[in-house]
């Protein structure tokens, strides 16, 4: 397997659920190394995606391949998934449901045990090992599952919507032990709603809308496919005949400007020195993430129609 | 299949089963229970057991009063009887306390009861004053006959047969016992192990635990690993079962005997008629044989199922009242046991012999019994045995496809159709 076979391809993948066409011909790949971002409003299929990609749904149609072979549970994969529903065996204990998943990955039963006690004093859980997983509060539980997810440091992350129902503390440790893994150099997919996690944490991006790729790419590519963005400019002279471009707020001295698709920011630049306006200062700003969502989906990520 | 994970699922399941403190609990329960009802039939048959023997030592002294002229003096002299001159005033003495047992023989006992007035010795000790009236009168005429051979034939004669079949000697009903106990087994291994089949495939669902196991392990793997689990933690809780009372039987050899004669039982033990076990068993290997075939089919049958249910069903609690139809439908043939064997080539018993629910109760009957030939033991060992894989077979398929339906019902149709359509499936 050379570097660059990616980690996932899909391809021409349709799902239907009895009448109900859920996902229509998608295709993008994840390549090895990157934190690749699935994003889309709630029902619009990246939860359907991805339990294809790993076996758990038959696909209606094409092809969706893991490291170039569908995927087979009982491969050799070093692959942590973190599903959208989550849930461990609750009347046990957690150092042995911790060990026993690491013994289903592969690890020896001795090694699963160390790593989970590590984990867990990481975590602070480390006075927990013991205690039966139902007496776990909902947030200990919580990282007891991301524990057995990253558990190992699997090579690829699979992570459906992982904030969700975590505190803004969990939250915070959660991103910094998956920007951990990444660092080590993990392919990292991650589902979720939090524009604000896409910007920091993602190379590339792609947008589902009613079961199609809407958008795709590295996150830069996708902003400025979407209004390549906004130009706060401080000017002297007067402004040309907006070509590719629109004046939000016009004063004296001041303008906001909307770049049209296809215009950057260095063309209107360069129109406004050919003009001879004199720029005494030009901050271009792209287009955010949450403005992007809320341009495909026409409401804020995380709300709306499920 | 990866067999490692075979076997971290077997230790897994086994460890956590019989690491906790409810397993032990309940099945100690019935062991310790046994106990202290043996104990109790042992403490209450042994105080019965001395009160016989210290009536055999010292003589039962009563009155009586004759019309009909048969007790003979002599004989109720030596049993401890005294004739009563005044009838009335010996029935008022036993009343009044003073005296223990009086005996009013009519004109003709053979049409008119023995009226006993006597002394409460306590519902099943009384029993003994029938005995002593009937004592009297027998060896009173036993005197009077001469023959105590022919009062005894008189007073009932035993009897033991020997059939015969197609030139061969029947083996009869000691035959039964040890094909029986399948039946047995059988019944014991539901009643115990059923509800943890039903878990096995329903908890990874209720528990939401589906999705990382599917993609960590294959289902088989699974779900084999569990129904070994459970085979394995059912011989523990029969060992728990029979280690005790092995032991029991060994340690105190006339415990077992005792408690099995019954409370009721006034004999001593030298004199108790041979009972089903105690008597002769006899092996017929070709019944047995089939019988443990029928069982494993049975058994594994009943396992498949229930993995199939579980399959179905998003919890325990929905999984729970198809559980209790099947355990209906697999028992019913003991309701219907009678019929069966009155007329084993009826259309019912037929029916109730090849339907794979019912087959295991009514197939182990009717061998036992000897009424099922060979020829369709071994059949119906092999329907069960089809009937259980396409089941197992069935149950993954079903866990694939249903278990992240965690709330609905899965449509079998719609689960087998997704599988046919899988690749590599
Ligand atoms: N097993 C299923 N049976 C029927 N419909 C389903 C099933 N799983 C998902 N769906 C439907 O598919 C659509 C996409 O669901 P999902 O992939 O979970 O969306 P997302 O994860 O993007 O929020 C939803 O309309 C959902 O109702
Ligand atoms: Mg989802």
């Amino acid at each position: 397997m050379s570097d660059t076979t990616p980690v996932m391809e899909v391809r021409d993948f349709t799902m239907e659920f009895g009448d109900k066409r859920v996902v229509d011909g998608l295709g993008f790949e994840v390549r090895p190394g990157e934190t690749f971002g699935l994003l889309g409003a709630n029902g619009s299929g990246k939860t359907t995606t991805v339990r294809a990609l790993l076996g758990i749904y038959t696909p209606t149609a094409g092809e969706l391949l893991v490291h170039g072979r569908p995927f087979d549970p009982a491969g050799d994969y070093s692959l942590g998934y973190l599903p959208e529903e989550r849930g461990l065996y609750r009347k046990e204990k957690v150092l042995d449901v911790m060990t026993y998943f690491g013994q289903l990955k592969g690890m020896e039963r001795s090694r699963a045990a160390l790593w989970s006690q590590h984990y867990l004093e990481r975590v602070g859980l480390g006075d927990k090992g013991n205690a039966k997983l139902t007496t776990l509060s909902g947030g200990q539980q919580q990282k007891v599952q991301l524990g057995v997810t990253i558990m190992d440091n699997p090579s690829l992350l699979i992570l459906d919507e992982p904030t969700k129902g975590f505190d803004p503390v969990n939250r915070r440790l959660l991103l910094d032990l998956v920007e951990a893994q990444r660092a080590a150099g993990a392919t990292v997919v991650i589902i979720t709603h939090q524009m604000d996690e896409v910007e920091r944490l993602c190379d590339r991006v792609l947008l589902l809308k009613d079961g199609r790729a809407e958008a795709y790419g590295t996150v830069a590519e996708v902003q400025d496919s979407y209004g390549a963005g906004l130009v706060r400019l401080h000017f002297t002279g007067t402004l040309p005949e907006p070509r590719g471009w629109r004046p939000l707020t016009l004063e004296r001295n001041y303008a906001e400007i909307e770049l049209a698709e296809g215009t950057d920011a260095q063309a209107l630049l360069r129109q406004l020195v050919d003009a001879g306006v004199t720029v005494r200062s030009f901050d271009a700003a792209r287009t955010s993430m949450e403005q992007v969502f809320l341009k495909i989906y026409g409401h804020q990520p995380g709300e709306g129609a499920a | 299949m990866k067999l490692h994970n075979l076997g971290t699922v077997l230790g897994f399941e086994v460890r956590r089963t019989l690491t906790k403190p409810s397993f032990w609990l309940t099945s100690l329960s019935i062991p310790l229970l046994m106990v202290v009802i043996f104990a109790l039939m042992f403490w209450s048959n042994s105080s019965a057991l001395s009160s016989v023997d210290t009536q055999r030592g010292e003589k039962q002294a009563f009155t009586y009063a004759d019309s009909s002229g048969l007790v003979s003096p002599t004989v109720a002299a030596e049993m401890g009887g005294t004739r009563a001159a005044d009838a009335t005033a010996a029935a008022q003495a036993v009343r009044e306390g003073r005296a223990e047992v009086h005996l009013d023989i009519p004109a003709d006992p053979t049409r008119e009861a023995v009226h006993i007035v006597a002394e409460d010795v306590g519902l099943i000790q009384s029993g003994q004053w029938h005995a002593l009236a009937r004592d009297l009168l027998e060896r009173s005429a036993s005197e009077r006959i001469g023959d105590s051979r022919l009062v005894g034939v008189l007073t009932g004669v035993s009897t033991d047969a020997e059939l015969w079949k197609d030139g061969h000697r029947s083996p009869g009903l000691a035959a039964a016992v040890v094909p029986g106990l399948f039946l047995v087994l059988l019944y014991m291994g539901v009643l115990m192990l059923g509800q943890q089949m039903l878990n096995i495939t329903v908890e990874e669902k209720e528990n939401r635990v589906t999705e990382m196991i599917l993609t960590t392990l294959d289902p088989r793997v699974l779900i084999v690993g569990k129904v070994l689990a459970v085979f394995a933690v059912g011989i523990v809780q029969a060992m728990v079962l029979l280690v005790p009372a092995v032991l029991v039987g060994v340690l105190f050899p006339g415990l077992l005997g005792a408690a099995t004669a019954g409370p009721g039982n006034t004999l001593p033990a030298d004199e108790m008629p041979p009972l089903a076990l105690g008597g002769e068993v006899l092996i017929d290997p070709v019944r047995i044989v089939l019988a443990a075939l029928i069982f494993t089919g049975g058994f594994l049958m009943f396992t498949g199922l229930l993995v199939a249910i579980g399959s179905i069903m998003p919890t325990a609690k929905d999984a729970g009242s198809a559980f209790g139809a099947v355990i209906l439908a697999m028992f019913l043939p003991l309701y219907t046991a009678t019929m069966v064997i009155n007329d084993p080539t009826s259309v019912v018993s037929e029916f109730l012999t090849w339907f794979p629910l019912t087959a295991p109760v009514t197939a182990l009957l009717r061998n036992a019994l000897g009424l099922l030939p060979v020829w369709q033991g071994v059949a119906v060992a092999l329907v069960l045995f089809a009937f259980a894989s396409a089941l197992v077979w069935l149950g993954v398929r079903l866990f694939r496809q249903g278990s992240i339906s965690y709330d609905k019902r899965l449509s079998i149709g719609k689960a087998l159709r997704a599988s046919r359509s899988r690749p590599g499936s």
